[in-house]
């Protein structure tokens, strides 16, 4: 079942907006809009309405245009992290709002007008001032001035333009010179169009460029100056801009963004919003009181770029696709559609089913896409169950990402890598379901989707919104599942939890044998060594190809010298085993957040666990809900809890407490009630399906197991490097990992390849 | 015939497209006044050229000014330079052609502070010189002197200055914007073929601006979006409606072109001037300028402009001598500055108050043009 909301705002935008509702608990806002010439539909938005009812049924309700942008608005910000951002000299910079700080605000919607809104609250606003000199203005004085059919036309032209060939600039009247007593630059518009004058030349002697440039400039510069004296006047601190008029133009927010700060003096920022385009629709949307989304919460929603985001750019969405097949043609026809115009070409032939390198969708500048910094947009994928987690020392500082991908050089990177690994990646999916025709042809189509997404992020790393590691991993997890690859790695995660199960008696044994001291360095030497088994990491791939598991393992752990590169083993181990004769108290609950499948699990983290049951800590192993790689999800850990409690008692008696094994249906000759003292060792999902965590997104249940921890200890590259490194707890923190990468060895710990983390940190105040 | 008529002082503000002059006339009468001050009376008098025909003017000065003053460089006394205080542009780029043909040396003066000076002085000094402009009627409006600061001037020239006033040389350019005189100007040569100023104003009188802009009734159905106070004939989009028309500039009447720019420039200029003055609490908005010029199209669409931006609050005011604010403040400025001439001709003032008294001022009916040559009947204290 789907509903569509349809608004059509007065200007020359329609809006659709697509409730999807695929799942008992998730459903989907698909938006899409278009442009549509007026005139070529022929009358407007009625015939248009009109058109809609006769066709699907659909009865259009007319919403006020007014209340729907402030609606969308006022969600958009308050449910969508980092949907705003500033636009200053073509470089774009995401700026998260404090919900409860939201208000007031101004709200400037240029549209053919542009109409100023003040907004105070949910359905709180005034319309406080405007200006007849706007979007419709631009483009009626320019279709008058230069013929232009179309406003991309026009625009287009004006990125070509040099508005000081019929401005006149402050220079021209000071004879080149600044008027700086006042503050002017030689090259400040002194008078718009002011060269026309002086000059005895006609409309035909001017450049249509230069032409639209001026317009272009002499609009987005007034619009942003009665902004400002707006936001002034009433006190405002932000405005924000949307509208036909600027939707992801580049010079245009660059030019108003301009104008705000030249006459605030820089003491006030234009900002923009990456949804932008869909205010209307959402507010339309809102206003069912149904829905009751009024309370929505932006940990609640997470968006998600589908395959064809990248060809669409953020004009128009690609169609509503459920089927699968529809999925894979769409873009078998968007390819070879594509290739005939400006063709996303691969760069590298497949190597066996897997594309390599870029693909570059519509080239920059191309007639497909006149500005490349137009916004891709999402769908937006409701989770009410997604809470933040609870132990965040402060969640509204919290950064997930370590790794600042703005930066261009670590983009640039970070990009490569997973091209280069995707090969790799394709030819271990298509493996997985067996390597039939079937699985080829999907494995092609998730490999042209995946390297057309990493194309538009070379091409606009803010397409998606803020860019950082966790999403890019995230989006290949998400785009391989669209693909219907539901588990990559089932096979070789299932091949190394048999293996690692069974040599796991021996490790335990030789671990019961040492002294508690020794035992407790081991156990961390083992979560250390056993994080090497990492289908992420291009280098420990090859390493499979050299020896057996147990082998590796051994291999590493005896590998493992102290000094690690970070090494706080020493105050943990005084925390766990106090010193003089102190006994520390033990810990009421363990959070486990594990990694990998195999040996990291089993042989590094299980031990953990079963450590911390001995003290009589409870434990909670926090596990992922979908698959990414061959981390291990939460759906196999009882499996293999299940299979590790087979040869040991403490493992069983703790998952039977917890409730992983159900009666002592595994032993039944050995049920004596003094056994069920044990603490419990529980699996919680975490309501993600990335190598990386966002704990400002995790399932309630694991936020309602961290209500009792004490202790978080957070385990491998994806969840204590690549994210929350940084991160601070209201509880004790444990961050381990080895480090399977060169560079992030260098940027991060200033190491090498293979060296360890291990950071212990007590509660943040 | 007057009688002859000694002149005092002279200032010009010499701008692209015109010289303007104000020189002072005395009737001849001096009158010895109390603190050893002589009175002089006369008149300001000014007077206007076209500054491509700048030769008219050295005519002008030679004959009507130097001439009746009796400064002539008799005797060959070369170094006899008299000084006269200029502004604008023109100031620089003529000052060797001055110094030439009439051995005139200009003492530059600040454009910006000349313009402030002229209007503090008219404002303070002349009777019934601001006016509103509403509806083809002009209302004078008397400014207490004592209660005239501070207050917005919005000179439009090309571009458009906003300066808040304080007080005698106390201002601050606080805004502008470039959709100026020379931008309706400019985008009305490009738009109409219209060759001058005067020619594209005319042309907008006649012209109907709803068949170009997109108006609220537009949008809306023709009914008004009185939710947020905007009836259906408010402008929503300058010049926005060739786009839903498809039509192309020659399917326009100049005439409406026109019209529809100069709504769209005034209207403009009239809500930035209007927020500034309210950002910074300004009772009062001057208008002056080019632009201006007493031009009633131009006043008029200014004035409704102020008045829809502040509902009705604030009133856009003009000044009879509009024209003349920067050669005025020039010639006002030569109080501030004493000469140190250390051989003081017999006309050149050392400090010179001027003083219009409510008494010496000639009439002026109000439903009078305003006239270039219109005069202020005043008295300069000699000191």
């Amino acid at each position: 079942m789907s509903v569509w909301i349809l608004f059509i705002p007065s200007s020359f935008i329609a809006e659709i907006l697509i409730l999807g509702v695929p799942g008992p608990c998730l459903w989907g806002l698909v938006l899409s809009r278009r442009m549509y010439n007026l005139q070529v539909t022929g009358g407007g938005a009625y015939k248009f309405a009109d058109l809609f009812k006769e066709r699907l049924g659909v009865s259009i309700e007319k919403e006020d245009e007014m209340h729907c942008l402030v609606s969308g608005a006022n969600f958009l910000l308050k449910a969508i992290r980092h949907e705003a951002f500033t636009h200053m000299e073509g470089e774009k910079e995401f700026v998260q709002i404090d919900p409860n700080d939201l208000y007031p605000y101004l709200l400037v919607n240029v549209g053919s007008g542009v109409s100023i809104i003040k907004v105070d609250g949910e359905g709180k606003f005034e319309r406080v001032s405007g200006t007849n000199v706007g979007g419709g203005t631009y483009w009626g004085l320019g279709r008058l001035l230069t013929k232009c059919k179309s406003f991309d036309e026009l625009l287009e032209l004006s990125q070509k333009g040099d508005n000081s060939a019929i401005d006149m600039l402050v220079g021209d009247i000071y004879g080149g010179m600044d008027y700086s007593k006042i503050g002017l630059s030689a090259s400040t518009i002194a008078s718009s169009f002011g060269k026309a004058i002086s000059e005895n030349k006609e409309l035909d002697d001017y450049r249509p460029e230069d032409i639209s440039l001026s317009l272009l400039r002499m609009i987005s510069y007034n619009i942003g100056q009665i902004s400002y004296l707006n936001a002034l006047r009433f006190g405002l601190k932000r405005i924000f801009f949307g509208g036909f008029f600027i939707r992801g133009h580049a010079y245009t927010m660059d030019t108003i963004s301009f104008a705000v700060h030249f006459w605030s003096k820089g003491e006030m920022q234009a900002m923009f919003l990456r949804h932008e385009g869909f205010l209307g629709a959402l507010g339309a949307f809102m206003s069912y009181e149904k829905h009751g989304l009024d309370d929505l919460m932006s940990h609640q929603l997470v968006e998600r770029f589908p395959m064809g985001a990248p060809y669409t750019g953020g004009n128009i969405h690609g169609p509503p696709l459920g089927d699968l097949n529809e999925k894979i043609s769409w873009m078998e026809k968007f390819v070879r559609r594509g290739t005939e115009i400006t063709a996303p070409v691969p760069m590298t032939p497949s190597k066996t089913t897997g594309l390599g390198g870029f693909e570059v969708p519509s080239s920059r500048g191309s007639a497909l896409r006149s500005d490349a910094s137009a916004l891709n947009v999402g769908v937006l994928h409701l989770v009410p169950t997604l809470e933040v987690f609870p132990l965040l020392a402060d969640p509204k500082t919290y950064e997930p990402n370590t790794i600042d991908l703005s930066d261009q050089g670590e983009r640039e990177y970070w990009l490569k890598v997973l091209s280069e690994h995707l090969p790799d990646l394709v030819d271990t999916a298509v493996a997985s379901e067996g390597g039939t025709e079937d699985a080829k042809r999907r494995g092609d189509a998730f490999a042209r989707a995946f390297s057309a997404h990493l194309a538009r992020l070379m091409e606009e790393p803010a397409a998606y919104g803020k860019l950082g590691l966790a999403n890019l991993l995230e989006l290949r997890e998400e785009c391989l599942r669209e693909f219907q690859f539901v588990d990559a790695y089932r096979s070789i995660k299932q091949r190394e939890n048999e293996a690692s199960l069974a040599v796991l008696p021996d490790l335990l044994e030789e671990l019961d044998s040492m002294s508690e001291e020794a035992r407790l360095l081991t156990l961390i030497e083992g979560v250390l060594a056993a994080n090497i088994f990492d289908w992420g990491s291009r280098a420990c791939v090859d390493l499979y190809h050299k020896g057996t598991i147990i082998e590796i393992y051994r291999m590493s752990r005896n590998k493992m010298q102290r000094p690690w590169r970070i090494d706080d083993f020493d105050a943990f181990k005084e925390r766990m085993l106090g010193s003089g004769g102190k006994q520390p108290h033990r810990h009421k609950r363990a959070l486990l957040f594990v990694d990998n499948s195999g040996a990291d699990v089993i042989l590094g983290m299980l031990p953990l666990a079963r450590e911390f049951i001995r003290r009589g800590t409870e434990v909670v192993l926090v596990a992922n809900s979908l698959p990414a790689l061959n981390d291990v999800t939460a759906m196999e850990l009882p499996d293999i809890v299940a299979g590790a409690a087979k040869h040991c008692d403490i493992l069983r008696r703790a998952a039977e407490m917890g409730g992983l094994l159900v009666d002592a249906m595994v032993n039944p000759g050995d049920g004596s009630k003094k056994d069920l003292t044990s603490a419990p060792l529980m699996v919680v999902e975490n309501g993600c399906g990335s190598p990386c965590i966002d704990l400002r997104q995790v399932s309630s249940e694991l936020a309602a197991a961290a209500k009792d921890a004490d202790l978080v200890v957070l385990e491998g590259m994806g969840r204590a490097l690549h994210t929350n490194f940084n991160a601070q707890f209201k509880c004790e923190a444990l961050k381990l990992a080895m480090v399977k990468n060169q560079r992030l060895a260098e940027k991060l710990i200033k190491g090498n390849i293979y060296d360890c983390v291990c950071r212990y940190e007590p509660p943040s105040l | 015939m007057d009688p002859p008529t000694q002149i005092s002082h002279l200032a010009l503000d010499i701008g692209g497209t015109l010289v303007k002059l104000v020189y002072f006339s005395s009737n001849g009468s001096e009158e010895e006044s109390r603190n050893g001050c002589s009175v002089v009376k006369g008149k300001l008098c000014f007077a206007k050229f076209e500054t491509r025909k700048i030769d008219d003017c050295l005519d002008f000065i030679r004959f009507n000014i130097l001439h009746h003053s009796g400064v002539q460089h008799q005797n060959g006394a070369v170094h006899d330079y008299l000084s006269v205080k200029a502004t604008g542009g023109g100031a620089f780029k003529f000052a060797d052609l001055f110094k030439e043909k009439l051995g005139i040396l200009f003492d530059k003066e600040d454009e910006m502070h000349s313009l402030v000076g002229g209007v503090n002085f008219l404002l303070k000094t002349v009777p019934r010189e601001a006016f509103t402009y509403l509806d083809g009627q002009k209302d004078f409006v008397n400014i207490d002197h004592n209660d005239l600061y501070p207050y917005l001037l919005v000179n439009i020239g090309s571009g458009v200055s906003m300066i808040k006033v304080d007080g005698d040389g106390k201002y601050e350019r606080i805004s502008g914007t470039s959709l100026g005189g020379g931008t309706f100007l400019g985008l009305g040569k490009l738009l109409t073929k219209c060759k001058s100023f005067d020619e594209l104003l005319e042309l907008s009188h006649h012209g109907n601006n709803r068949v170009i802009d997109m108006l609220v009734g537009d949008i809306y159905g023709g009914t008004d979006y009185s939710k947020i106070g905007l009836s259906s004939t408010a402008i929503a989009s300058s010049f926005g409606k060739p786009i839903s028309d498809g039509k192309e500039l020659e399917d326009y009447q100049p005439e409406d072109v026109a019209r529809s720019l100069l709504r769209m420039i005034s209207n403009n200029i009239g809500q930035i001037a209007y927020l500034n003055a309210l950002r910074f609490g300004l009772k009062r908005i001057f208008f002056g300028g080019f632009f201006i010029r007493g031009l009633e199209y131009t006043m008029d669409t200014i004035s409704v402009a102020v008045h829809f931006w502040s509902r009705g609050e604030a009133k856009a005011m003009f000044l009879r001598h509009e024209g003349f604010l920067g050669a005025l403040g020039a010639f006002t400025s030569y109080k501030t500055h004493s000469t140190n001439d250390s051989k003081p001709h017999h006309h050149t003032v050392q400090r010179a108050i001027l003083n219009c008294s409510g008494d010496s001022f000639r009439h002026i009916p109000v439903t009078s043009n305003l006239n270039d040559s219109e005069t202020i009947e005043c008295s300069i204290n000699l000191v």
